[in-house]
């Protein structure tokens, strides 16, 4: 298992736009992909999910990969976190 | 079990705001503000416990559970009531030297003005409700224990099938959003899709439903996001539901025994409850609605008292035992006996 702690840095926050960007890159892989936010844990596969957790710049979430290609899962959805999707900041 | 299950985290509030409490309770159990200044936002209840201050106000304070929501009843306003004025201002300014989080009054009771002066001074609010005591008691452990309840999140589809709360779990992607959809359909009703938040009530029931956000959307691999309550109408939803059983949904697996008679219930346990777990293996043209709604009737039955399979294993063992007794006259084979000895000009 891999986990990471991250922080939300792109203006607008995990709006759906990003929200089905991580679903879609997850859903790419074998492994399992969970995000928390203050313990409240969703399936990161799940598009209604991760849109619930409403992060919004600055908040911290947790990242947890576990499975067989959780490495590449990880290492790609770490970097798309850190870029702030793709979006200013 | 898959991970799913095991490596799940519980939740569980720490605090609640005084503020919440009396927004919540106020028409439950009938609360009416007494103290005018604004309830302090800062103010938090963090015990799931009542107290009646009968002995803090007599002035033994050792062990004051002054943290908790403090409860006057008659006993209390009438030992007041009995003091004489400046006893009572003593006696009060003790007791509030203690960081209560709020008062309730129960019974309607007059209160003594000094118990508000020195509250609204010390920004305690004060409540007054007109149940007696013990109902009161009741009512209110009732909610709190609710609000300091044990909760998980479970990843998976809940729909009352019949009146009977199954959850779908499974891979993402399985179909569970799918057969969800396809209950609705037939009638069902979606407690909530993707998120279940299931809370443990009291010992033994489990209760689910939706989080304030993702109530009755949904997601359909192809469709993108649809709201089931305006598509489908208010027959089609509803806010929580008691979760009886847990289908997990799993790809077909050859090399894999499923239960094939289900006389071996299997439970899983979740918050330290039981619920029934039936796995269920899914392929391209297995018709998985018919089969969650034949579940359902199925805990029905047995929640009335009728096991199909345990009624077919005794009268094969009734069977068996009648034959192994009686004296073997006859020679044919008796597997072969049929249902109906007669048909008796009945050729429907």
């Amino acid at each position: 298992m891999i986990e990471k702690e991250i922080e939300i840095v792109n203006k607008a926050g995990m709006h759906t736009r990003p929200a089905s960007a991580i679903v879609r890159l997850a859903a790419k892989y074998k492994a399992d992909f969970f995000i928390s936010k203050n313990g409240f844990e969703v399936n990161g596969k799940s598009i209604i999910g991760v849109m619930t957790l409403a992060a919004e710049q600055g908040s911290k979430l947790t990242l947890k990969f576990f499975g067989e290609d959780e490495s590449e899962l990880s290492a790609e959805m770490i970097k798309f976190f850190e870029d702030g999707f793709g979006e200013p900041r | 079990m898959s991970h799913r299950f095991e490596n799940i985290k519980e939740l569980k509030k720490d605090f609640i705001s005084v503020d919440f409490f009396f927004n919540e309770c106020k028409e439950r159990f009938k609360f009416e503000k007494i103290t005018k200044h604004e309830i302090n936002s800062e103010t938090i209840i963090s015990e799931k416990d009542i107290h009646r201050p009968g002995l803090a106000l007599a002035g033994y304070v050792d062990l004051f559970t002054f943290n908790r929501v403090q409860v006057f009843g008659n006993t209390e306003i009438l030992y007041l009531k009995q003091l004489s004025e400046t006893e009572r201002q003593k006696t009060l300014e003790r007791f509030f030297s203690f960081k209560v989080p709020c008062i309730i009054i129960t019974n309607n009771n007059e209160v003594p003005e000094e118990l508000i002066l020195l509250a609204e001074k010390n920004e305690i609010t004060v409540f007054r409700t007109p149940y007696p005591t013990t109902r009161l008691a009741y009512f209110i452990s009732d909610f709190l224990d609710d609000q300091f309840s044990t909760q998980i999140v479970i990843h998976g589809s809940f729909v009352d099938v019949y009146g009977v709360g199954l959850m779908f779990t499974g891979k993402s992607g399985i179909g569970k959003s799918e057969i969800a959809l396809d209950l609705i359909e037939r009638g069902h009703r979606l407690v909530t899709d993707d998120v279940v938040i299931v809370t443990k009530k009291g010992e033994g029931v489990l209760m689910g439903s939706g989080t304030s956000l993702n109530e009755h959307f949904m997601e359909i691999r192809g469709l993108g996001i649809i709201d089931v309550s305006t598509i489908f109408g208010i027959r089609s939803i509803r806010y929580q539901k008691r979760v009886e059983v847990i289908v997990e949904l799993e790809d077909w697996n050859k090399d894999k025994a499923y239960d094939r008679t289900g006389l071996d219930s299997t439970t899983i346990s979740l918050l330290d409850v039981d619920a029934e777990l039936i796995k269920l293996p899914i392929f391209p043209g297995k018709n998985i609605t018919v089969i969650a709604e034949v579940i359902a009737l199925n805990y029905l039955c047995k929640h009335y008292g009728y096991n199909a399979a345990e009624a077919f294993k005794k009268k094969i063992n009734d069977k068996i035992n009648e034959k192994s007794l009686r004296n073997k006259k006859f020679t044919w084979n008796e597997n072969y006996e049929r249902s109906t000895e007669y048909f008796e000009h009945d050729f429907e």
